[in-house]
């Protein structure tokens, strides 16, 4: 049932356009400090604020103010109900983002029309909001794909381990975030950001017209190679700006000006054209110094690996080519940052989660997209909670999703099952099932299948057998509709239940389909009493 | 006395009224009996009385506004009346309004004992 905030003073005013508004759920306030409160506590789930104007503590015009500076009026409409029609206030009002007038005295009709319209327009609205951010998601992770297979096909060939592009890409776009933050020089916004990250993956594409030999000759290259090595940058800017189409996209030319110039000098002894300051693009000077990193702290055919302390040492005393000094100041301050992706590598998710993030905060930022923002912000939130939630009590929970056939772990669940935090294609994962056995996984997979619309709670029990045979632990999953012990088990077995909840996720519109599945683990109080003196602490540390 | 007659007894609009609680004369004749348990009126004559005129103006702001929609509608004249003198500045006829009003609600609050039970 969709939710109504009444704001008013007078509770028979509530009282009255409460009974007006049959068919809705009806929150109340009482004056502006309540109604921000309200809205904060329960967010998008509001469809709709009536909002008187005169009250005490806090108007309805300054609530409105606070509501929109937290950017809660983008997809939450607002009708004031007053009797006060000067035409000052009526103004102010609309510039604080109230969507509708009704006038004292209200009418039944009027206000159940009103209601339903606007509520109908703005979800509406924001349906076509979601649509369009699914498209863009999908469409933007198809062609980040593809320029990652292509940038890859040219590192094999160069015999690299196919995590030079990807480092690069990193790296680039932390030194970009970083520069943003010391200077606005550059003018550049957060989606410039991702086209240069993602227009880096090219920098190298023109070795593919270098010879093998050459390319990959263990030893010193002779100074004819060496000339012919460094076509490489012209060579694959020539490629870009031969293109017989999308030439004039951004990402063209960004690639283009990062193939072209990304091994020019800040001092101007660089190649091919021997520019010299800021007369490197940005994008190339970035991208420079990022190949240069990943080239020093990456083994090569002619070198060993150098630290990350002595890689950063070298490039800041000026060893390895001179550089803009803003882009050192960026690499000296993100160290721990480069670091850690350097150690780590970024995997999958935690790309597309800073990617989201981003994104989220470029919405936040622009007034066109102005309805997904809060959206995002309260996925944002959700997302906190939940982690903060889970950090307090400890609990386990999973989330699978048949669209993208991703199955995630929260943090403490990944942690304790020792599985990663996202598992691609998990039937066909050799991991989860060397953890849970493949039997308990089928087991499980087709109560799941049994699952429908109407009754989507699956509600299972885990029994967890550790077997203590001279000495060695093995560890084995069983799934079950009941917490009692089942089957027999071999001597030396602890065990211990859990209750496995699953909440099958289906499609809105008919037919429904399956489209995923969350769930959480929690240990089963009434199996402590039963397995008494089973020694609990122990195998709670495992899951 | 029925509804009806309680509106035209206090010189109001009865069939104005209860149009705006949707035709729905039981709802009308719910919140009309609702109106003596209201505090605003109260308010308005001990903040006046207290020369709180800024809680005096929003109560007979209110009350202007409860009126309003309960078709009280002499008792909104007298009421919006008393909310213009006391909006930014008290007008020298202020407290000649407020008795105004205080007649006006004594007038509705005598003639609602009256009033029949809904069938």
């Amino acid at each position: 049932m969709e939710k109504i905030l009444i704001v008013d003073d007078s509770q028979m005013n509530r009282e009255i356009l409460a009974d007006m508004l049959e068919g809705y759920e009806i929150l109340e306030a009482e004056n502006g400090k309540d109604a921000v409160a309200m809205v904060r506590e329960h967010g998008a789930e509001i469809s709709l604020i009536l909002l008187d104007m005169i009250m005490p503590e806090m108007d309805g015009l300054e609530a409105m103010e606070i509501m929109g500076k937290n950017g809660w009026l983008t997809d939450l409409p607002v009708i004031m109900i007053s009797s006060e029609d000067s035409p000052e206030l009526t103004h102010m009002a609309y510039e604080l983002g109230v969507t509708e007038f009704i006038r004292r005295p209200f009418d039944a009709l009027v206000v159940q029309k009103r209601c339903r319209n606007i509520i109908a327009l703005y979800s509406k609205q924001k349906k076509l909001m979601d649509l369009f951010a699914d498209q863009f998601y999908e469409k933007e992770k198809n062609s980040r794909m593809m320029i990652d297979i292509l940038a890859h096909i040219v590192e094999f060939r160069n015999n690299e381990c196919g995590m030079h592009v990807i480092n690069v890409q990193n790296y680039t776009e932390i030194l970009l975030r970083k520069l943003v933050t010391i200077t606005d020089k550059y003018q550049l916004s957060e989606s410039d950001i991702g086209l240069i990250a993602n227009a880096s993956a090219l920098h190298d594409i023109g070795k593919i017209s270098i010879p093998d030999e050459i390319l990959n000759k263990p030893g010193r290259l002779t100074d004819e190679e060496f000339k012919i090595m460094k076509g490489h940058s012209a060579a694959g800017a020539q490629m870009l700006s031969d293109l017989p189409f999308h030439s004039e996209e951004p990402i063209v030319k960004l690639s283009y000006a990062i193939a072209r110039w990304h091994h020019e000098r800040w001092d101007g002894r660089g190649y091919p054209d021997g520019l010299k300051g800021d007369d490197i693009p940005i994008a190339a000077q970035v991208v420079s110094l990022a190949d240069v990193y990943d080239a020093l702290t990456a083994d090569r055919v002619y070198k060993k690996a150098f630290s990350h302390e002595t890689a950063v040492e070298m490039i800041l005393k000026g060893e390895c080519g001179t550089f803009n000094p803003l882009l050192l100041q960026c690499l000296e301050t993100s160290q721990d940052e480069i670091r850690a992706v350097k150690e780590k590598g970024s995997g999958l998710s935690a790309k597309g989660e800073s990617e989201i993030k981003a994104f989220a905060r470029e919405l936040l930022k622009s007034d066109a997209l102005y309805s997904s923002d809060r959206l995002l912000h309260l996925l944002e939130y959700e997302k906190m909670k939940n982690r903060f939630f889970e950090g307090i009590t400890g609990g386990c929970s999973f989330e699978y999703s048949v669209s993208t056939r991703i199955l995630s772990f929260s943090k403490n669940a990944a942690a304790a099952v020792g599985l990663p935090e996202t598992i691609m294609d998990p039937s066909s994962d050799p991991r989860l099932s060397s953890v849970f056995g493949s039997a308990s996984i089928k087991d499980l997979v087709a109560r799941l299948r049994g699952a429908s619309p109407e009754e989507p709670v699956v509600q299972l029990y885990l029994h967890q057998l550790v077997t203590t045979n001279c000495g060695v632990v093995e560890q084995s999953f069983r799934i079950s509709e009941a917490p009692e012990v089942m089957g027999n088990y071999p001597p030396n077995t602890k065990r211990c239940v859990y209750r496995l909840i699953c909440l099958t996720t289906w499609t809105l519109e008919e037919p429904q389909r399956y489209t995923g599945v969350i769930g959480k683990l929690i240990p089963n109080e009434s199996a402590y009493g039963i397995m008494k003196g089973v020694d609990i602490i122990d195998l709670k540390g495992v899951l | 006395m029925t509804l009806k007659e309680f509106y035209e007894g206090i010189g109001s609009d009865y069939n104005a009224a209860l149009m705006r609680m949707g035709n729905n004369e039981k709802m009308l004749d719910k919140f009309v009996r609702k109106f003596p348990n209201d505090k605003t009126c109260e308010q308005l004559f001990s903040s006046f009385k207290d020369e709180d005129y800024t809680l005096a103006f929003r109560m007979a702001h209110t009350l202007k506004g409860l009126c309003s929609n309960l078709g009280l509608d002499k008792l909104q004249q007298a009421s919006s009346e008393l909310t213009e003198a006391l909006r930014n500045q008290v007008a020298a006829n202020a407290g000649e309004l407020l008795e105004i009003v205080r007649a006006e609600y004594d007038k509705v609050i005598s003639s609602l004992e009256k009033l029949d039970v809904l069938a």
